[in-house]
């Protein structure tokens, strides 16, 4: 083959490839493709999970012996059995503190008060999200339990987010501090105000936008969902509080962040409310 | 790319994938997790040139993508233009030398992180920018110079060797001058 020839060869496959990625892109931004891509990525999580959970059981004790055996070397002989029985002390208080932790947010889940007649399905997180661009997590339930595309999530505390990708056993859930999301909210005083708070990504505290400058609020303000004709949460769930709030000169709203309410940071199990936005 | 070595291939994207999904995701600092499915174009850019590169990185991002909130393609996209990049740019290059996976590995993963967050942005994800982005560079592009040369074992006995696929070859490199 000619020389020239050949080294077109990778220029054309890498501006094929290129084209292809970009037409993807883009399909995927328009509605009709993104059902199909949707579809094939549910597809891909129900088929690789068992691969997860059977590779997950195995490492989970094979890094449990390899913790194990760095405790052991490190003992002399004559302390081994001490020691021995301070790390199974130490290691039942953590699994207990555990335990209690996890009880707790169980507890607190199942008697969610603001949820109100609304049917819920507990879950219980799985995954912290498997992009660092993105804050999503994983949950262990999905379609087969009623879990479906835009449905809210909440947790001990308040609102988390919103199912984005609905697998048969699993569901990925987009969280409030995620850059796309937004949230109608409502807080007061004045009674009825509104705003949307955004997120600034994960661990950051929300923005609120769209407050009027000079609005008199106080840290610990509580802001709930609006429920307002077309929103994406129902109304009366608690979002977050007042972190802080102030009016730069001559600015047309007032900064504020709030922290969320549930903890999004140490999420054991949460509450997907069976409740689909009207379309 | 023969038959056998598409199912080489095939296997080590299922290694790698599994690792990824299983035990990667469960290394956190700060939040952040590596992301070995980057190394994958940087060592097949060494081992098979531009070409396979490019081919190696569209693949290994569409399967990711599955995996990813983020839009699906844009890992496709980043990963054959760094395929083919790391293929272009150590074509010249001694592809033996111990240093050159580890090297490219950290300076490609730096850069794929870095494009790939402000090509996020452009195609309507600003908050692909907002993140702790530093720390993602660092985390990803040190893991994956350290995981670099096992990788290369991996994609080297995947993927024939083709060191002048698709460039011209100098009189000297080619056996024509000695």
């Amino acid at each position: 083959m000619p020389a020239s020839r050949r080294s077109r060869r990778p220029r054309t496959t890498l501006l094929v490839l290129v084209l292809a990625s970009v037409s993807i892109i883009t399909l995927d931004a328009r509605g009709g493709f993104h059902r199909i891509t949707s579809g094939v990525r549910s597809v891909a999580a129900d088929a690789f999970s068992p691969v997860r959970s059977a590779v997950d059981g195995v490492i989970e004790p094979v890094g449990n012996f390899l913790a194990g055996s760095v405790h052991y070397g490190a003992v002399r002989q004559q302390n081994q059995l001490l020691q021995q029985q301070i790390d199974h002390l130490k290691l039942e208080q953590r699994s207990q503190a555990d335990a209690i932790e996890r009880m707790k947010q169980l507890s607190a889940i199942l008697g969610l008060p603001f949820v109100g007649n609304l049917q819920t399905v507990p879950a219980e997180v799985t995954n912290y999200g498997t992009s660092d661009f993105a804050a999503t997590v994983d949950i262990g339930v999905g379609r087969n339990e009623g879990v479906q595309l835009n449905m809210p999530v909440v947790g001990a505390g308040g609102l988390v987010g919103q199912v984005v990708q609905a697998n048969h056993g699993s569901a990925t859930v987009r969280l409030i501090t995620d850059g796309q999301s937004s949230v109608g909210v409502t807080f007061s005083p004045p009674p009825g105000s509104l705003a949307v708070l955004t997120g600034q990504g994960s661990g950051k505290p929300l923005a609120a936008n769209l407050v009027p400058p000079n609005t008199p609020l106080t840290p610990g303000q509580v802001f709930t969902t609006s429920g307002l004709q077309g929103a994406i949460y129902p109304g009366g769930i608690p979002v977050a509080t007042v972190r802080s709030a102030r009016t730069g000169t001559n600015a047309s709203q007032e900064s504020v962040t709030l922290q969320p309410l549930a903890d999004l940071t140490h999420l054991r199990y949460v509450a997907v409310i069976l409740w689909t936005p009207p379309s | 790319m023969t038959a056998r070595a598409a199912a080489r291939m095939g296997l080590v994207f299922l290694l790698f994938l599994t690792v990824q999904q299983t035990v990667i995701l469960d290394i956190r600092l700060g939040g952040v997790h590596p992301d070995i499915m980057i190394l994958l174009p940087i060592v097949a850019g060494i081992v098979g040139g531009p070409g396979r590169g490019a081919v190696v990185g569209f693949v290994a991002g569409l399967v990711s993508d599955l995996f990813l909130p983020t839009p699906f393609g844009l890992s496709a996209l980043v990963g054959c233009l760094l395929g083919f990049g790391v293929g272009a740019a150590t074509v010249a290059l001694d592809r033996t030398a111990r240093w050159l996976p580890p090297l490219a590995a950290l300076v490609g993963s730096a850069l794929y992180e870095l494009i790939y967050a402000v090509l996020g942005s452009v195609l309507g994800q600003p908050q692909m920018l907002h993140v702790d982005l530093a720390r993602i560079v660092v985390l990803v592009a040190v893991t994956n110079a350290v995981l670099a040369l096992p990788a290369m074992w991996l994609v080297a006995w995947a993927l024939p060797q083709a060191s002048t696929e698709g460039v011209p070859t100098s009189p000297v490199s080619s056996g024509v001058l000695r």
